[in-house]
């Protein structure tokens, strides 16, 4: 009797293990489509979507550099390099909580401003990320490029890469890689590195927060990890 | 008897960890997280299967097995032996996710992981008592 209960144990435990496995590999979460990245990130590049990239921003309005609804109440204006790697850590750790909790709330709105402070390489980075705006996926393409983010200098962001990270956000990889060569593009750039040499940016990442009708406010924060950042915002916004 | 209300208890855990997970994906809201990791995971690619968000998944998965504490017999045992332990192997592979690719802890999974893991070890030792 107890051995046939054995055997009954084994065979659900067989077949558990061929449904866990059918699910995995055949319906895929971390199926055949993951590339590795340089980082140790794995990333969608099946061109279903790029459910990491895409779903923090789903839902949200995107305009050119904006992130977030225009009746909020202050800008909390970003200055990043892709090759950056705190830029990374913040967008990686803590984006997704300023966009569930402030953006998506309709407190903030986001506004990128891309500073090649690293080399440049950047410069193709940047390019492509104000490329993603025209096509409003701006903040996608800024994360996805730092999903694949390399060593600094190291030539990482090429081409393929960009592609690469415009199909997984579900822009149009042509007509973004043509798009960040666009006089469109360049100008956008300019007003970028301007409006960061008037705040007189010097690192990235930078935040300055202006409340409306209010002056612009550099955040000293802390640390870029959620709970160290969100202190200070929050403490800016009560200002 | 008592066997099947232990497991019955512990599904309720697991459906009160799930339905919130699920909340917080379909709300687009942050969870509360001690861990810091949780919304790195959830907004990782691990956190949906073919579309459909795991903790969905997870949810309809303690309610089957809730619905077999209901039912008596050996059918019942074995069928709730099969997706206990599914879902106890899938707890181990979204374990690995969060370790290995995502690089970040989701308290809220690990305690999933937890419930599953008693509730399997039950559903087990129920399949090998059931009369």
């Amino acid at each position: 009797m107890q051995r046939n209960r054995l055997v009954l144990l084994a065979v659900a435990a067989a077949i558990a293990v061929v449904v866990v496995v059918v699910a995995v590999v055949v319906l895929g979460t971390g199926g055949g489509s993951s590339t590795p990245t340089t980082t140790g990130a794995i990333i969608d590049s099946s061109g279903s979507g790029g459910t990491e990239a895409q779903s923090i921003f789903k839902g949200i309005p995107q305009h050119g550099d904006t992130l977030g609804k225009a009746t909020a109440s202050a800008v909390l204006t970003v200055y990043e390099d892709p090759q950056c790697l705190f830029c990374r850590q913040w967008d990686v750790d803590t984006l997704p909580t300023v966009v569930a909790n402030y953006v998506r709330t309709g407190r903030i709105q986001l506004q990128y401003h891309g500073i090649p402070i690293i080399g440049e390489n950047s410069i193709a980075g940047l390019r492509a990320i104000y490329a993603a705006g025209i096509q409003s996926k701006l903040w996608n393409m800024t994360v996805a490029l730092y999903e694949r983010q390399g060593e600094e200098n190291s030539g990482w962001i090429t081409i393929p890469v960009l592609k690469d990270a415009a199909v997984e956000v579900g822009a149009k990889p042509a007509k973004l890689i043509t798009d960040a060569d666009s006089k469109q593009v360049t100008a956008e750039l300019k007003a970028s590195f301007n409006d960061a040499k008037a705040a007189k940016v010097g690192g990235t990442p930078t935040f300055v927060l202006q409340k409306t009708l209010g002056v612009p406010q550099v955040l000293n924060v802390t640390g870029l990890e959620p709970d160290q950042f969100t202190p200070t915002l929050d403490a800016a916004l009560q200002q | 008897m008592r066997l099947r209300a232990a497991i019955a208890v512990v599904c309720l855990i697991g459906i009160a960890i799930a339905a919130y997970l699920t909340y917080v994906h379909y709300a687009h809201v942050a969870p509360v997280c001690t861990s810091g990791g949780c919304e790195k995971v959830q907004h990782s690619k691990y956190a949906e299967l073919s579309g459909i968000p795991v903790a969905l998944l997870g949810l309809i998965g303690y309610a089957v097995l809730f619905g077999a504490t209901l039912l008596r017999g050996l059918y019942a045992a074995f069928g709730a032996a099969v997706v206990a332990l599914a879902g106890l192997a899938f707890s181990g592979y979204l374990l690995w996710a969060q370790l290995g690719p995502i690089g970040a802890i989701c308290i809220w999974c690990v305690g999933n992981d937890i419930t599953m893991l008693v509730v399997a070890t039950l559903c087990v030792v129920r399949l090998l008592r059931e009369q």
